[in-house]
């Protein structure tokens, strides 16, 4: 089915978009790879510059990474962490029109089917990193915001700093833009739905509502992820395997791929929305004011209460 | 009737279930479950207990599956690695699985009163109950995954959420009732000295209900459990232990059950937690 966007029909539904993403020979850019130990691997998020935004050529990085650790007979955990100050600030909202990582520019006027093709696709990227069969550990600290959260999510184990942000700013309005709904799987309560429905929290927390595993001072962050990789490994991997996929298969039954699906039609659902006067659009803002004139307006009419 | 290894006692429309082989820290062997089976047949018909509250005599609820290879061919477990059929193991894994599931629906409330170590199968008897109350001297923890064995109980996410699943399936590790509580395992946690009034209120308390009303709500709750997947859970866990069980021995699997056999038990486990003395 020619989808306008030059993606195959192989490529939009394979199961795991990693496995056609070659690591050998390969020439780490935007994310590195590394071996930390016989059996951790770490994938470190590098366009520190740019808070780590998500183009895609870190999305191709990384899973190549995720591959590469796969392939490894020897890696029995991956390590996912931001270079610099952040280990994440989602999409990179100011990416060429024709990359996929970011929401696409209503000025390309994609057909539903195009872009839903599209969503399927993009946000597969984060559903290869839950189905990853070995254990993940996301290190965050600092920003962890919109996709890059949903990354960090994705992964087994979340360990992040006590003052890291976690939250989803959407491109349009600020609590809910597109609601992240798969970040709401990992905790079955009110306090962690509440969690989600704030704007932005702190890992602290973030570890108080259960969204995530852990929270820890900045300064003892690496070494905390270091001693739960190494316990992890101690592990006999393929218990841990069947484990991992039956959480996964239980995470199936309660409607995660229904939620998926529900997530790449939020995305088309809100680039049909028309924005009334007092809201915030980021295409027209940033047409008028350029990226920085956008964030600065949102974060001056819409920033909540920040949490504790 | 003539049970050794259960007790059961009803009065004042409470049902007593007290696991009772505090020599063992109330291991469960083949002939506990099957007097436990016996007993939940007739509590479940016995018009006069409205609630049950299980129990451990002694020192604990219960540390678990008895481990000792002696009495426990039904209930624990086989050898990952040992020559058992597929039908066997399948007959046996749906027998262990449907005992948690039964109890899981029993028409009528349940409470685990919890002291001391809370184990594998013990914690999985807690975790079916509808209501978990402990002491501040209760350990939890499910460790078959240190051994290589997979964990048993599909209820773990819808309980306390998948992060805290992964964590604790994923380690093995042990943990205490405060944080039991914290992660919603448990529904209170009262000091030693205040545990058995303090269940007993409780108990008293959901006694005080009309017991049809009772039968209702839970099984309205449950309902939804039922469309939420906990059916359709229980069996995949079944299967896929079956794969499990199945797969090829590697040189990093702990041989758990030939070192028990030549070493003994307690050699045993001392090797499975072993390597994580030194972490959480």
């Amino acid at each position: 089915m020619p989808t306008g966007f030059g993606w195959d029909f192989r490529t939009q539904y394979q199961k795991n978009q990693w496995e056609a993403i070659e690591y050998r020979g390969r020439k780490y850019k935007d994310a590195l790879y590394e071996k930390l130990t016989d059996n951790i691997a770490r994938i470190t998020l590098n366009r520190p510059e740019r808070r780590n935004a998500f183009s895609d050529g870190l999305f191709n990085d990384t899973l190549a990474g995720f591959h590469e650790a796969n392939d490894d007979p020897d890696v029995r955990v991956v390590i996912l962490r931001g270079a610099g100050t952040s280990f994440g600030s989602g999409h990179e909202l100011s990416s060429p029109t024709q990359e996929e990582s970011p929401p696409i520019n209503p000025a390309l006027n994609p057909t539903g089917v195009d872009y839903y093709g599209l969503e399927r696709r993009r946000c597969g990227k984060h559903e290869d990193v839950m189905n990853f069969p070995k254990i993940a550990i996301a290190q965050v600290h600092g920003y962890c915001i919109g996709a890059s959260e949903i990354i960090a999510q994705m992964c087994d184990f979340v360990i992040a700093a006590e003052d890291a942000q976690f939250g989803v700013r959407g491109f349009g309005r600020f609590t809910f833009g597109i609601a992240n709904w798969p970040g709401f799987w990992p905790a079955e309560s009110q306090k962690a739905w509440g969690g989600h429905l704030m704007g932005e929290i702190s890992g602290k927390a973030s570890a108080e509502r259960g969204l995530i595993t852990k929270a820890v001072p900045g300064d003892q962050l690496e070494a905390e992820v270091m001693k739960w990789a190494q316990m992890i490994c101690k592990m006999p991997p393929q218990a841990l395997f069947f484990s991992k996929e039956w959480l996964n298969g239980i995470t199936d039954i309660t409607g995660m791929g229904t939620a998926w699906r529900q997530h790449y039609a939020e995305h088309l659902m809100l680039q049909y929305v028309h924005f009334r006067p007092e809201e915030v659009s980021m295409y027209k803002v940033r047409r008028d004011k350029g990226l920085k004139g956008f964030i600065t307006q949102r974060a001056v009419e819409a920033t909540p209460g920040k949490e504790s | 009737m003539g049970w050794k290894n259960i007790k059961y006692e009803v009065k004042d429309n409470i049902g007593w279930i007290t696991l009772n082989r505090p020599q063992k820290l109330n291991a469960i062997n083949d002939a506990m479950s099957r007097e436990l089976d016996e007993v939940l047949n007739q509590a479940e018909m016995d018009l006069e207990a409205k609630v049950l509250v299980f129990k451990g005599a002694g020192r604990a609820f219960s540390s678990g599956q008895d481990m000792s290879g002696v009495g426990t061919s039904e209930f624990l477990h086989p050898d990952p690695w040992s020559r058992v059929t597929s039908k066997e193991l399948l007959e046996g894994e749906r027998r262990r699985q449907r005992r948690w599931e039964y109890i899981f629906n029993m028409a009528k409330p349940t409470i685990a009163q919890v002291h001391g170590y809370c184990l594998g199968a013990g914690l999985n008897l807690a975790m079916v109950c509808d209501i978990t109350i402990a002491s501040e001297d209760a350990t939890f923890g499910d460790l078959v995954t240190r051994m290589g064995i997979l964990p048993t109980m599909p209820l773990w996410p819808w309980v306390v959420g998948m992060k805290k699943t992964r964590e604790m399936l994923f380690t093995g590790r042990y943990f205490g009732a405060k944080e039991a509580e914290s992660i919603g395992m448990v529904n209170k946690v009262v000091p030693v000295s205040k545990l058995d009034e303090e269940v007993l209120r409780w108990a008293q308390g959901i006694a005080r209900l009309h017991s049809d009303g009772l039968a209702y709500a839970k099984d309205a709750i449950n309902g939804v459990m039922e469309c939420r997947g906990v059916g359709a859970a229980f069996r995949f866990t079944t299967d896929i232990q079956m794969a499990g069980l199945q797969r090829p021995a590697k040189a990093e699997d702990l041989a758990f059950y030939e070192l028990r056999d030549k070493k003994g038990l307690r050699a045993a486990l001392e090797a499975r937690d072993a390597p994580f003395k030194n972490f959480p």
